[in-house]
């Protein structure tokens, strides 16, 4: 177990390092958000519709291009530069690599989040603070189970033809549970709704998560071999 | 007799079928008075999707067969009835907009059944543009029944998600459109219906898979 | 309840018409590939 943890978090570890040295995709996600939430600002008339209605959507559009940014990036740079069978060959489990890719993505989804979220609370006028943490749980729980299909799917994917649209065509669906449950969260949240409202919500998402990442990681050996 | 050649009969009879079906719905079975005439699409719609539910759930299961059996023939399956799904769920997206219409007096609405099918179709169609972008028939086989297990669980997540979603947002709808206490002339139509429609499953998914044997599609 | 009942009939026969197309559509299209060697 202890072995599957370390072998995870290097491979985790270089996926971030590779990330950050190019810093494209961060770079792509932050300019989207800056997008969106622009878009948004001069798209509505503020006397007829209050932020707090838009917020959740301009929210998670956000949010749900940041995973699919994070999925396209995931085996990307090793099919580039052909590592990915050195990576195969590599003395670590196939569940360990899962590990690690999918820590990997999380943790660039998550900070692509929290960036979406500071710019989204300076530019709007919507009292954030107050349900914080219930809306990080919410980004958590949302992104986990759709970035391990996710991931799962782009190891498969990354060795087809026509990559960049297989992604998204196949993971569309997988997106939409995790996204509503999100959405409404959100605007209960934002309404100032209590959270036992949620509640039914949350294990909803909970549920998925815990039902795909043990399905992914599952099935992920079969993506992997010959 | 070959193994097309017996869905190729089955499909015919299963057509023949259909029209007696159509007759009895649209001729021996009685009108509801508060949906009119557009009331009937019901007996197409939903045995349409009894079809495309139980092709994806064919192809769930002949995929989890294949990965741990290994036998290609379960993935000949899966491919001939995830193609055949696909047609019914494309029945149901065109039927059940054309019921919404007048009934509910909006084309689409994002209620549990219409976005279960929208998101079934995606799942049919991803699965078979998977097929077709992969050359190699054992790595094809391989991706397409993880994509097919995948789409499988997925979809009581988006049946409670879209149905909890539902239920907290009442709608301006009038009546739902299925039949509670319905006359048994009704009830008699719908089922034969759903008979037509489960041996079209049948013969369709026949004829498909012999073609994927014969060599003549790449399964 | 209404008094007189809504006229729909067009939306019935264009169903009907759009289910049966696609289904014996799709058994032509099955028979075709079959014969093609």
């Amino acid at each position: 177990m202890r072995e599957l943890v370390r072998h995870a978090w290097l491979v985790a570890r270089k996926d971030l390092r590779v990330e950050f040295r190019s810093r494209t995709a961060l770079t792509s996600a932050l300019v989207f958000t800056a997008l969106v939430l622009v878009v948004f600002e001069y798209g509505r008339d503020p006397t007829a519709v209050p932020t707090i209605d838009l917020a959740p959507s301009i929210l998670w559009v956000t949010f749900s291009f940041a995973a699919i940014l994070a999925l396209n990036r995931a085996f990307q740079a090793e099919l580039e530069n052909d590592t990915l069978e050195g990576l195969l060959l590599a003395p670590i489990s196939r569940s360990s690599l899962f590990w690690g890719k999918l820590a990997a993505n999380l943790v660039f989804v998550a900070l692509v989040q929290v960036t979406g979220l500071v710019l989204f609370t300076l530019f709007f006028n919507v009292p954030v603070w107050r349900v914080w943490w219930p809306l990080a749980a919410v980004m958590a729980l949302a992104s986990v189970g759709f970035i391990a299909v996710g991931t799962l799917f782009s190891a498969m994917v990354v060795r087809t033809r026509f990559a960049e649209l297989m992604l998204p065509v196949l993971v569309l669906p997988f997106l939409l549970p995790p996204l509503i449950a999100a959405v409404t969260i959100t605007a209960k949240l934002f309404g100032g709704r209590p959270l036992s409202e949620v509640a039914g919500w949350l294990r909803l998402l909970a549920a998925y998560d815990v039902t795909f990442v043990t399905l992914a990681t599952l099935l992920f050996p079969a993506t992997v071999s010959e | 007799m070959t193994t097309g050649r017996i869905g190729r009969w089955m499909t015919v009879i299963g057509l023949l079928l259909l029209a007696v079906v159509y007759v009895r719905a649209l001729k021996f079975t009685p009108l509801e008075a508060s949906q009119g005439l557009a009331q009937k699409i019901f007996y197409v719609h939903v045995p349409a999707a009894w079809s495309a539910m139980l092709a994806m759930g064919l192809v769930g299961l002949a995929s989890i067969l294949f990965l741990f059996l290994r036998d290609e023939r379960y993935d000949r399956f899966a491919a001939a009835s995830a193609e055949v799904g696909t047609v019914f769920c494309l029945i149901m997206l065109m039927t059940g907009p054309l019921w919404a219409r007048p009934v509910w007096g909006t084309w689409w609405t994002w209620d549990a059944r219409l976005t279960l099918t929208l998101m079934l179709f995606f799942i049919f169609i991803g699965y078979q543009l998977l097929r077709g972008v992969i050359p190699e028939s054992a790595l094809r086989a391989q991706y397409a029944a993880v994509v097919g297990i995948c789409g499988l669980v997925l979809l009581p997540f988006i049946h409670l998600s879209v149905y909890f979603f539902r239920t907290l947002h009442p709608q301006p709808i009038i009546l739902k459109p299925s039949a509670p206490s319905a006359p048994p002339e009704m009830v008699t139509t719908l089922l034969m219906s759903f008979g037509v429609f489960t041996l079209l499953y049948i013969g369709f998914v026949v004829q498909r898979y012999a073609l994927g044997t014969e060599g003549r599609v790449d399964a | 309840m209404p008094d007189t009942v809504p006229q729909t009939g067009s939306y019935m026969v264009a169903a009907y018409i759009v289910a049966a197309v696609i289904l014996v559509g799709y058994a032509i299209v099955l028979a075709r590939r079959a014969r093609r060697s």
